[in-house]
């Protein structure tokens, strides 16, 4: 493959990387929830797509929101259970109920999807665009334009909005926004409606990419972790820049060197930052989103 | 918290019990197979136990530390032809102590919760090396692992089934839990209590938190890997799978499910999903989602663990005694 | 006097199982200022926290609390701001992170009350100039006073019933403390009721209709501020304060 067509591809999966991203960076930034379950609910979103779209043979216009509808009522019954621990900042407990929920999922969607691999065949990502020798889908190019349209409309919402002014005031303080008449409550409600919808959307845009199984998930954490410790936690800017900035590492390290091991690569990429310049990694460093 | 004369007494009482117990069972292999896992996996349990009950950081590495043991083991005795258990023991001991230094010094001025992705990090990559990597035997795993054999010069100590291999398990975590006893009662276990509930008053009585973040990790990690080791024995082979997640949350629940910094909880709770995975399950799915929800619901609605249930919620009294047994008072309450 | 629009009785508050309040009653009538004072660890704030049913601690908080005749004390403290007991707190008052202008805009509609005068940014900037100067500096961009005034302002415009504030003097310059005291007493003419908490009894002496000492917790002294001001334990208090 051409220098250009993995330039391409890495653009691609740079935005993949972003949208999946999205909504943790956004729900660490405000809530200060570090949610485990994260890789599974973007698991969840491919396969209800997955299942609408061959299954049920619902047009794929319409699973999506389905799977957004879905992923975003399980964040919120996530955060309904997980609401004292919440409110207390028991980050140990939230944690580890996040990954309790994360398997819940994975042995619950192995149960109704099976344990092999699927495929979902879209209108889009059956049909290429070529520009010379270059090529994408067309599936390809509404990541892109999905991940571009999520992040300018998010960065508008929080920057401008009366919604992103109350949101911005919780991620700095919650007990201030308290006393400016904010229900704290539901904002962290929303914050996680929005992960688990932004997840689910991610997981049913990027799915017709590669075979999906209900095993996967673990990845996407990781790139994810890595988008957020590269762009900066609640950094809506960041995490787009760093997104695609990974998404070219990966491209080019799995095309020049191994595929099996990108994953690793990109861990190795993580700790070296984290050595080097930990940044708002670092003991008693502030939440915040921007 | 039992005097010490009650202490002095039923300990040894219940560990003969519980050393008879198989046999009283019935003896069955059946019966020993899930004995020798409850010893195992309680002993991989109790090396986490210590960083989420004492340090109160959440590790997902513990289960590369378990597959450390399990695959250094592996590597030694069918690469290497290594016979002596004496020495794969070491090994994995020493593997655990070298991943859980990295990891540590990588994280040790970051927050806690870059410290746990950075674990989980750790785990999913050793599991996509595991599954890939030629030398750990890729997909296939390593096999043909022999029996285990603790002989010394003069005295043959081996086992060749689950029976044989009881003794040894259960020794094992009869030596953990003691281990884990005294740790509680040393000046580190103290440091670990004050780090996790005061940060501020350990720095000023001059405790270096990170310090001590490092020095329970390293002490946690061979805990772990004792336990892969003797799995690696039990099973006679190795393969990727000893990376999944089940590990991991299997041992979580069993830090979390009778309640926090109980000396024999993770071995009680270990007991009670293993019996309930190998004499009452529906299925490996349904099994899968009966670990997670009991998880969360441990976490989110009884978060002193089943133990808290029978005890009144007497919390925080006004205590005369000192302040690190007060803390160490208020989390056993 | 007018019927009372804040009314509490045998308010009891503990942080865990220590007794930090043990308050037999108090009422505020509208645009009367009460002002408590008292030393450090007398319970002044936990007093004005537990009225707006707020707290960064987690305290244990019992009593009724009752806002022109309405019980409040089940109510979460976003509840009973937007009812109108409102709480300028000691420490933070401002976010930092976002400008004047997104720190002066408010969470919520107030519905338009008797009693209740809702302020718009416009009416705040004419208030207090010196925000509408820094209009786009940050919160942390600003001086001690004029995150009081941001405070204050904020507060405002949630249309309060009762003004809680707790030591808005601390760290300001003189001048600045009787300019918000000022600020305060003339708010109070227009029909707004306040609970002052100050460490600065002096000042707060020229400003509060009646002054309340707290002393470990219960109210030890209360009556007109002319009155009770030559008190000679209130001079215990203030020499405790400045010594």
């Amino acid at each position: 493959m051409t220098f250009l067509q993995q330039i391409i591809n890495g653009i691609v999966l740079g935005h993949a990387y972003a949208l999946v991203a999205i909504g943790w960076t956004l729900l660490l930034g405000v809530a200060r929830l570090v949610n485990f379950g994260h890789g599974q609910m973007y698991m969840l979103g491919a396969f209800v797509s997955w299942w609408a779209v061959t299954k049920a043979g619902v047009p794929y216009g319409l699973a999506l929101p389905m799977a957004m509808v879905i992923g975003g009522l399980f964040g919120l019954v996530m955060q309904r259970i997980m609401l004292k621990a919440t409110f207390e900042q028991n980050l140990v407990s939230i944690m580890i109920m996040t990954l309790g929920f994360g398997y819940v999922l994975n042995g619950g969607a192995a149960m109704v999807f099976g344990s092999t691999g699927q495929i979902l065949e879209t209108a889009l990502s059956t049909r290429e665009i070529t520009l010379g020798e270059l090529w994408l889908t067309w599936q390809d190019a509404a990541i892109v334009v999905a991940a571009i349209a999520v992040f300018v409309s998010l960065k508008w919402i929080l920057d401008a909005s009366r919604v992103g002014r109350l949101v911005r005031m919780v991620a700095e303080d919650p007990k201030l926004a308290m006393l400016a008449g904010i229900n704290v409550r539901w904002v962290y409600y929303g914050v996680f409606a929005f992960e688990g919808a932004a997840v689910a959307f991610a997981g049913g845009m990027v799915a017709p990419r590669t075979p999906i199984l209900t095993s996967m998930g673990f990845d996407e954490v990781i790139m994810t972790f890595v988008v957020v410790v590269l762009g900066g936690i609640g950094s809506v800017k960041g995490s787009y820049v760093a997104g695609v900035a990974l998404g070219l590492f990966t491209a080019l390290f799995g095309a020049l060197v191994s595929p099996a091991y990108t994953t690793a690569a990109a861990f190795l990429v993580l700790i070296a930052v984290l050595v080097l310049r930990p940044g708002g990694m670092s003991a008693g460093s502030a939440a915040g989103v921007h | 918290m039992k005097s010490k004369s009650l202490q002095l007494f039923v300990l040894p009482v219940l560990a003969i019990a519980a050393f008879v117990a198989p046999m009283l069972l019935g003896g069955g292999g059946v019966v020993y197979s899930a004995a020798v896992l409850i010893a195992i996996f309680a002993v991989m349990a109790y090396g986490l136990d210590i960083v989420v009950s004492d340090l109160g950081e959440v590790s997902l590495a513990h289960t590369v530390f378990f597959a450390a043991g399990s695959y250094a083991t592996a590597l030694l005795s069918t690469r290497a032809g290594v016979s002596s258990a004496w020495l794969t023991l070491a090994a994995s001991i020493a593997v655990a102590l070298a991943c859980a230094g990295l990891i540590g010094l990588v994280t040790l001025r970051l927050r806690e919760f870059v410290f746990s992705l950075v674990t989980y990090a750790v785990a999913v990559v050793a599991m996509t090396l595991a599954a890939n990597w030629a030398f750990l035997g890729g997909s296939d795993g390593l096999r043909g692992i022999p029996m285990l054999d603790l002989s010394l010069p003069g005295l043959t100590l081996t086992a060749r089934n689950d029976r044989e291999l009881w003794p040894f398990a259960f020794a094992t975590l009869v030596i953990v839990i003691y281990l884990v006893a005294r740790f509680r009662r040393s000046a580190l276990g103290a440091a670990a209590i004050m780090t996790h509930l005061n940060p501020r008053l350990a720095t000023m009585s001059g405790i270096d938190p990170a310090r001590v973040r490092l020095q329970v990790f390293l002490f946690s990690a061979p805990i772990s890997a004792v336990a892969g080791w003797l799995y690696a024995y039990q099973r006679a082979y190795v393969s990727a799978d000893v990376l999944e997640n089940y590990f991991l949350i299997l041992m979580l629940t069993a830090v979390v499910l009778v309640g926090r910094r109980q000396l024999l909880g993770p071995v009680a709770a270990t007991a009670l999903v293993l019996v309930q995975e190998k004499f009452f399950s529906f299925g490996g799915n349904v099994d899968k989602i009966v670990l997670g929800a009991v998880l969360i619901a441990i976490l989110a609605f009884f978060p002193e663990g089943l133990a808290g249930l029978a005890r009144p919620l007497a919390r925080l009294r006004h205590s005369r005694r000192e302040p690190i047994q007060a803390l160490t008072h208020t989390l056993e309450n | 006097m007018s019927a009372p629009v804040l009314e509490l009785k045998g308010l009891q508050v503990s942080y865990a199982g220590n007794r930090a309040l043990d308050l037999a009653g108090l009422a505020v009538a509208p645009g009367e200022v009460v002002g408590v004072v008292g030393a450090n660890g007398a319970g002044k704030s936990t007093l004005v926290n537990a009225v707006a049913g707020w707290s960064r601690g987690a305290p244990r908080v019992a009593g009724p609390i009752t806002l022109d005749g309405e019980r409040v004390d089940a109510w979460p403290t976003h509840q009973r701001v937007r009812a109108g007991l409102v709480l300028v707190p000691e420490g933070r008052v401002a976010f930092g992170r976002m400008t004047v202008e997104d720190n002066l805009s408010a969470a919520f509609a107030a519905p338009p009350a008797p009693g209740r005068r809702v302020y718009s940014r416009d009416e705040i900037y004419e208030l207090f100039p010196r925000l509408e100067e820094r209009r786009l500096h940050l919160g942390a961009q600003l001086s001690g006073g004029e995150r009081q005034m941001l405070g204050i302002g904020r507060a405002l415009m949630m249309g309060p019933r009762v003004l809680l504030l707790d030591e808005p003097s601390i760290g300001l310059a003189p001048k600045m403390v009787s300019q918000v005291l000022e600020t305060l007493r003339a708010l109070a003419r227009t029909g707004l009721a306040i609970l002052l908490v100050e460490q600065n009894v002096r000042a707060a002496i020229e400003v509060v209709d009646r002054l309340l000492l707290l002393e470990r917790g219960r109210k030890v002294l209360e009556g007109p501020a002319r009155e009770v001001g030559d008190d000679p334990r209130i001079a215990e208090a203030y020499l405790g304060a400045a010594a």
